[in-house]
């Protein structure tokens, strides 16, 4: 109940904001358009956690005034040198790393070039106790070495062929001056922490707003067009809409219905470059050991049924899901963390995806008769899982059109409202019994996604529970010939795809909604957890 | 005097020991704050040193009564969401903006629903009266959060009079204040109206009409200060929900104030952040009633004797 007046709240919300800017187009709108453009201003959601010291957040998002040690394309999303490596090399068997810095990088506040030390240090403060950075385990067991100024190495424990991954938009290491550091101590991190971006970080109004100068001459040659930028935090969403048609700010991020407000109203919507997020539903409880289908006690669930997997799946229309909950520029996903980017990407997969996982109600139909579903099954009802999550306000609407598509071709299913902390405690207990959203953000190495959502190897608890797969995912751990690891990989892909283990969704790329009356453009590849960044590429009229 | 005065604190710290239980337990019903607080992939290092730290190993009761000894001191603990921050230390800092807000509300609610009460129960009947009784029923069905979008959008994005939201001026505060404003003014009015329409109809008033007393001193000074009890009942419920009631309203305007920080900390799964905000939200209430009982022994020395 608390979570249907949650939603007519929301499309009340909505349906207000359509309305109020439909008067906006009327009365000619826009009517207080900025004409500074000296600042730009983006608004967005509030931080999970809002903090100078990066390490302490869960690293949802890098200051424009940090660097990572690699960069992303901001028009593909590939590495690229673009951050504080100038190039890197490994071993034969991925188990080595070895980093050049960029020897003209310097921080902000002349607190000199960019060196080895800092690197070092700036790794031993992320991986301390205190450090609560997703991805950060990958580092945890790592040893860095200084082999002189501008040259560090990493030596892992086990081979990592997407070691990069870590160093890149996933933020799992952003590099301090230790020279600040060491004249300063942390309080100086707090107070104004000294990066090596084309930004200057200026000062914060807590929860509120963060402001950073851009830098004239910067080392790495980029060089934005504007003097100032301000990211506002602003929970509402439709208050970011008001922002942006009231011209307070020049972009902002909005759900995917107020998007359509904006684009309506004349606002310009922005997509990135490559897909900055997967999205799925994920049968769980290790459903596909060999012993769930025979039983089906207790313990296993009626999607431990292949038949009533594919039913499942027969059963979504998912163009037209997938039009309610992202609108234009999302494609369907053929298996969740397969990704073209990445080896392992099956082209017959995709081309195979209509024919194997279309809607087809009547197919669907006919194979839960073949089950014999419902009499066969002890728990026949589905529990669709409503939730949300920071970032994802589709989840609870993506469960309640899966039950509607299934109510059709007459899958029982009970609706579970639970937050997201409660869903995880059952998915690490091994106790979750339910199909739930999930979300790739940003879109992980397949190497890794894989193993994190489908075998025991990376996340135990997300174990499919399947033989096969799982020995897969133990010879990917070893092997280190990029040929074999992807024909593993494609092998994985393929038995997760044939074996209906999940409900693929979509790979959705990051939007933001920019002032058709203040910018020209804004290239940035989706690759970090919020999707934004390259804030220096932002081009004003 | 002073009994009633015991009385009446000593109920109130024994609420404030119910609700310190509820808000205790609520935070652990919600989820393990292992999952709630740490990444996905947190690793099991990253998971143990969270437990200990969070004395999550230790007996329920004995978490309890370690967050009731420290809470009694006022360490809520560390914020997670504003890593470094006292949670209580954070809540209270906001203290200011939501004053400042509700204070403005409160004041605008005065202003307007005394003098509409007033003016609907002497002009019974008339025009005036069914203008005040549609602003208040208007008043009263339309959702706080609903006219602030409004608001928003009248004043800021077509006329461009006023912020959208944020902080910093005056200007910032008017919106906010009067979205907050708006139903405590039609319930007020409608409370002094109905208490007014009961002391006018009294024998007192005719006698003093009869004597000559001039109408303004007979509505405002006689009528008003006998009629005042019910609204000042009110007043003190209106005080606490107009700082309590303003968590909505602050989040739609991006104002940084306890109510801000209450939802912010709740989307965030900042426990101690959440714990603070609601046991500071209750005591305020508290001290509001306590308040109230206070002005009433003041006003009516009937209670004082009881």
């Amino acid at each position: 109940m608390i979570h249907k007046k949650t939603t007519f709240t929301s499309k009340s919300k909505t349906a207000l904001a359509s309305l109020l800017l439909a008067g906006t187009i009327l009365t000619g709108g826009m009517s207080t358009a900025a004409t500074a453009q000296d600042k730009v201003v983006v608004a967005v959601s509030p931080l999970g956690a809002d903090s100078n010291l990066y390490w302490t957040t869960t690293g949802a998002f890098i200051f424009p005034s940090m660097q990572t040690l690699v960069g992303n394309s901001a028009e593909t999303g590939k590495y690229d040198n673009s951050q504080l490596a100038e190039s890197w090399e490994h071993n034969e068997d991925f188990t080595s790393w070895t980093f050049k810095l960029h020897p003209n990088a310097v921080f902000s506040d002349d607190w000199g070039p960019v060196t080895s030390a800092d690197v070092v240090h700036s790794f031993e403060i992320h991986t301390g106790d205190d450090a609560k950075l997703s991805g950060i385990s990958a580092l945890k067991e790592t040893t860095l070495t200084a082999i002189d100024d501008h040259t560090v190495r990493f030596d892992l424990p086990t081979p990592d062929p997407d070691f990069l991954f870590s160093h890149a938009g996933r933020g799992s290491l952003v590099i301090y001056s230790k020279a600040q550091f060491d004249a300063e101590g942390m309080e100086g991190y707090e107070a104004a922490p000294a990066g090596s971006g084309p930004f200057k970080y200026e000062g914060r109004d807590v929860g509120q707003s963060m402001t950073f100068s851009s830098i004239k001459d910067h080392w790495s040659g980029a060089s934005p067009e504007f003097d100032e930028i301000e990211f506002r935090w602003v929970s509402e969403p439709s208050t970011r809409l008001a922002m942006l048609a009231a011209g307070e700010a020049h972009a902002v991020t909005l759900p995917r219905d107020l998007r359509d407000d904006a684009a309506e109203a004349g606002e310009t919507v922005l997509s990135s470059s490559a897909g900055a997020m997967q999205s799925t539903m994920l049968f769980t409880g290790k459903f596909m050991k060999p012993e769930a289908e025979e039983t089906r006690d207790a313990t296993s669930y009626a999607w431990a049924d292949a038949r009533v997997r594919e039913a499942v799946n027969r059963a979504l229309d998912r163009d037209g899901i997938l039009e309610v909950l992202y609108g234009e520029g999302v494609e369907a996903l053929p298996v969740y963390t397969m990704d073209p980017r990445f080896p392992g990407y099956s082209q017959e997969l995709a081309d195979r995806f209509d024919e194997d996982y279309g809607y087809d109600p009547e197919k669907a139909m006919a194979l839960l008769k073949e089950a014999g579903y419902p009499e066969a099954f002890d728990n026949a009802a589905i529990p669709l899982v409503v939730t949300s999550l920071a970032g994802n306000p589709e989840f609870a609407q993506m469960a309640e059109l899966v039950q509607a598509y299934l109510d059709v071709v007459g899958i029982e299913t009970e609706m579970r409202e639970q937050d997201w902390a409660t869903g995880n405690t059952a998915i690490r207990g091994f106790t979750a019994d339910f199909v739930t959203p999930m979300r790739n953000a940003p879109v992980r190495p397949a190497a890794l996604g894989v193993q994190i959502f489908f075998t025991e190897h990376a996340s135990p608890h997300l174990d499919l529970g399947d033989p096969e797969i799982n020995a897969l995912g133990g010879e990917l751990l070893t092997e280190t010939d990029p040929e074999k690891r992807d024909a593993i990989l494609n092998e994985m892909f393929t038995s997760i795809y044939e074996s209906y283990a999940h409900i693929p969704m979509a790979a959705v790329p990051a939007t933001v909604v920019v002032s058709s009356d203040l910018v020209e453009g804004w290239t940035f590849p989706g690759s970090t957890s919020s999707g934004l960044s390259h804030f220096e590429l932002i081009d004003l009229k | 005097m002073l009994k009633y005065l015991a009385r009446r604190v000593g109920s109130s710290l024994f609420a404030l020991w119910v609700i310190t239980i509820i808000v205790f337990l609520l935070t652990h019903l919600s989820g393990n704050p292992v999952d709630a607080l740490l990444p996905d992939d947190a690793t099991k290092q990253q998971i143990d040193a969270f437990i200990r730290d969070w004395g999550l190993d230790k007996p329920l009761w004995q978490q309890y009564l370690t967050f009731l000894g420290n809470a009694v001191q006022g360490d809520f603990g560390t914020s997670l969401k504003w890593p470094g921050e006292d949670a209580m230390g954070f809540v209270l800092a906001r203290m200011p903006a939501t004053l400042q807000l509700g204070g403005i509300a409160i004041l605008i609610s005065l202003v307007v629903a005394l003098p509409l009460g007033v003016a609907a129960a002497v002009y019974k009947g008339s025009p005036v009266d069914n203008g005040a009784q549609m602003f208040a029923l208007l008043g009263q069905s339309i959702p706080n959060f609903w006219l602030g979008i409004v608001l928003i959008w009248v004043f800021s994005v077509w006329l461009g009079w006023l912020p959208t939201s944020g902080t910093g001026t005056f200007a910032h505060a008017i919106l906010p204040a009067i979205a907050i404003a708006w139903f405590q003014v039609s319930a007020l009015a409608r409370l002094t109206r109905s208490a007014m329409l009961e002391v006018l109809d009294a024998e007192y008033i005719k006698l003093a009409r009869v004597k000559g007393v001039g109408e303004f001193s007979v509505v405002w000074k006689h009528a008003l200060r006998n009629a005042a009890v019910v609204p000042l009942t009110y007043f003190g419920i209106l005080a606490a929900s107009i700082l309590t009631g303003s968590v909505v309203i602050e989040t739609v305007f991006s104002w940084p104030g306890m109510g801000w920080v209450a939802i912010e900390a709740i989307r965030g799964r900042d426990f101690p952040v959440v714990q603070a905000v609601i046991v500071a939200y209750a005591v305020i209430y508290m001290i509001s009633n306590l308040v109230v009982d206070l002005l009433y022994v003041a006003i009516d020395p009937r209670i004082r004797n009881d």
